[in-house]
């Protein structure tokens, strides 16, 4: 049985139609008028017990509601949701021992608290031993660093130390199923980079993940299987392995004329190809279809006939492919 | 990671209480090592109390008595609410954050934690500032006591009073707050609206009102047992049988409070980002 099932979930919100400023405001309050907008529309999700599972989509596209849906935290317009066979928003108390949870732009802290009390009180509110959690922070220290703040008050933490706070609070328990809303958004990289490597180390001991973010990086190095989702409706689900494979048909070189590139003129003499203009005017991009030519005929012919300065090769990386999923190149 | 957890389907009673203090004591604990301007708020609540205490002596100077209350009873009823007032700010400050919360949508995590998200709320924040309500409050009352003559027989009653008090006090003022949860906004405009009035009226013998505005007082929103009925019956203004109304009044805004804020949650919607 999968960890969690969500089925045809919906969730529309009801926002106040008004026009902006004070005559819009005083308008709104005679007639109250009301727009629906359906932020997740029939979600259809299955998470098997230590998956991990990347959830993206552009802004707007309805992730973190869908997380809020998941958790309990709303409730759904339509569909049904279960976590370990528990309705999340009706059985709560019981679902919030299993799921740990972070949103990135928010903290659990308690802003006027020691980071320290912070978890102590989360501890208690969880029952978690004093020998479990005496050896959950030393973990969370060696791949965290939390000692470095753990007497500071919250509200002068940096955003790093911040989320590295937040995911040691949403972590306390030993969750089994943890639920990640943009937990690298606004970080440095060598910030993102520890983070990554705990995720992965919590993924490689059993947790079950859900994770949404804009960075694609983090998403190549943690999961397995990744969602992408737009207008709030699935747009792809599967390992990202199969997207890589399915999607990714087209290799480019990077050429390097002698003088400025004629963009058509090359065009016509090579039509097997698509040629598009590179940074400089005597950059050219030469695109093939990967299974039609190897690299090698491609190169062959473009050296002998153009004889370039220099040239480089690239493959379209899983963000080329996730921004043409969006807007809607590639299909199902 | 091996796991000795035991997840509990609903919260004990005596958990809950557990968590609340837990939290209250984290924070206190935290105010005591940076007080900052703590000492200032705590004087401006002071001084507040100190001039109800100079109009009622203004008062009592050119009348001898309203609606056949004098002036240390009507002290009485003034400390009694100040004191209710106070500990809502010391005890459960956080429910008047419940809009604010609401519209940034910092009631989400606390809807995934295995606590009842009003504790959680309600303890969030201590009003430090109203210490000095709560010191001149009892002051009043001490004082308003010896001058009726009550004696010390009538000081458990007094005692459990206070507590109560402070218990319907904070309910309805929670319940009120909660309201917020469907008119989105920062202010808690009808919590507001309770304690000013209760400011002007509860502070006069609720008999110079008219039936309406006392059956309101009781029954309806039964801010009359807060200060009022306590003090008429040590007072002798009341049967000592109108006693059996506070708990009654107690219970009843506790389930209002926390009916209220379960339906709320079900019209939460988190907030947009
Ligand atoms: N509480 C809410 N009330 C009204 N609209 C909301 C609310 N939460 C989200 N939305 C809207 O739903 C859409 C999806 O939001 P969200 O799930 O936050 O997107 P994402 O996380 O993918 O960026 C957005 O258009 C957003 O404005
Ligand atoms: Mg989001």
């Amino acid at each position: 049985m999968p960890i969690l099932e969500a089925q045809a979930l919906t969730k529309t919100f009801r926002r106040p139609d008004k026009d902006s400023g004070f005559k819009g405001a005083v308008r709104h309050l005679m007639q109250r008028k009301y727009k629906n907008y359906t932020a997740v529309d029939g979600i259809d999700l299955s998470i098997e017990a230590g998956e991990s599972v990347a959830y993206v989509g552009p802004n707007g596209a309805g992730k973190s509601t869908t997380v809020k849906l998941l958790t309990g935290i709303l409730r759904p317009s339509e569909g049904t949701v279960r976590v370990m066979g528990r309705d999340p928003h009706v059985e709560r108390i019981a679902n919030a021992h299993d799921i740990g949870v972070l949103f990135g732009q928010r903290t659990q802290l308690w802003w006027d608290l020691p980071v320290e009390e912070s978890l102590k009180l989360l501890k208690h509110m969880y029952g978690v031993s004093d020998a479990d959690y005496k050896r959950r922070i030393e973990r969370f220290d060696e791949l965290l660093d939390l000692n470095e703040f753990m007497p500071a008050l919250a509200r002068t933490l940096s955003l790093g130390q911040r989320m590295r706070a937040d995911l040691a609070c949403a972590l306390i328990h030993d969750p089994k199923m943890v639920y990640l809303d943009e937990p690298t958004i606004g970080l440095d990289i060598s910030v993102k980079d520890r983070l990554r490597a705990f995720l992965r180390e919590l993924v490689n001991d059993g947790t079950t993940l859900l994770l949404t973010s804009h960075d694609l990086a983090d998403i190549e190095e943690v999961c397995e299987r990744i969602v992408v989702i737009d207008k709030g409706a699935v747009a792809y689900d599967g390992s990202i392995e199969r997207l890589k494979a399915h999607y990714i048909t087209t290799k480019a070189v990077n050429l390097y004329l002698e003088g400025a590139a004629n963009v058509p003129e090359l065009a016509e003499k090579f039509p097997d190809y698509e040629w598009t203009a590179g940074e400089a005017p005597s950059e050219v991009v030469v695109t093939y279809e990967s299974n039609r030519f190897t690299t090698a005929e491609v190169l062959g012919s473009l050296t002998a006939q153009l004889s370039p300065r220099d040239l480089s090769l690239s493959e379209p990386s899983i963000e080329d492919v996730i921004r043409r999923l969006y807007a809607g190149e590639l299909t199902k | 990671m091996a796991d000795t957890q035991t997840p509990a389907i609903a919260v004990p009673v005596r958990h809950v209480f557990a968590i609340y203090w837990r939290t209250w004591f984290a924070q206190i604990r935290s105010i005591v090592e940076y007080p900052a301007d703590l000492w200032v708020m705590a004087s401006a609540g002071a001084v507040w109390n100190i001039l109800q205490f100079a109009f009622l002596a203004v008062l009592f100077a050119n009348v001898p008595d309203v609606a056949g209350w004098g002036y240390h009873e009507m002290l009485l009823l003034s400390g009694l609410l100040s004191v209710a007032g106070g500990c809502n700010a010391l005890f459960w400050d956080g429910a008047w954050s419940t809009g604010a919360m609401v519209i940034k949508g910092d009631i989400d995590y606390r809807i995934t934690r295995p606590a009842p998200v009003i504790i959680q709320v309600g303890s969030s924040h201590i009003g430090m500032q109203s210490i000095g309500e709560v010191v001149f409050g009892v002051a009043m009352m001490v004082y308003g006591w010896i001058g009726a003559g009550i004696g010390f027989a009538a000081i458990p009653i007094g005692v459990l009073a206070i507590a109560c008090a402070a218990v319907i006090q904070s309910a309805l003022v929670t319940a009120l707050c909660a309201v917020n949860f469907w008119i989105k906004g920062q202010a808690s405009i009808f919590a507001f609206l309770m304690i000013e009035l209760q400011g002007n009226a509860m502070k006069m013998p609720l008999g110079i009102f008219p039936i309406a505005v006392r059956l309101v007082a009781m029954f309806i929103v039964p801010v009359a047992f807060i200060n009022f009925v306590p003090v008429a019956v040590v007072t002798g203004h009341m049967s000592a049988w109108w006693l059996a109304g506070i708990p009654a009044a107690v219970v009843g805004s506790v389930l209002l409070a926390a009916g209220v804020y379960r339906l709320g949650l079900r019209a939460y919607d988190s907030a947009g980002h």
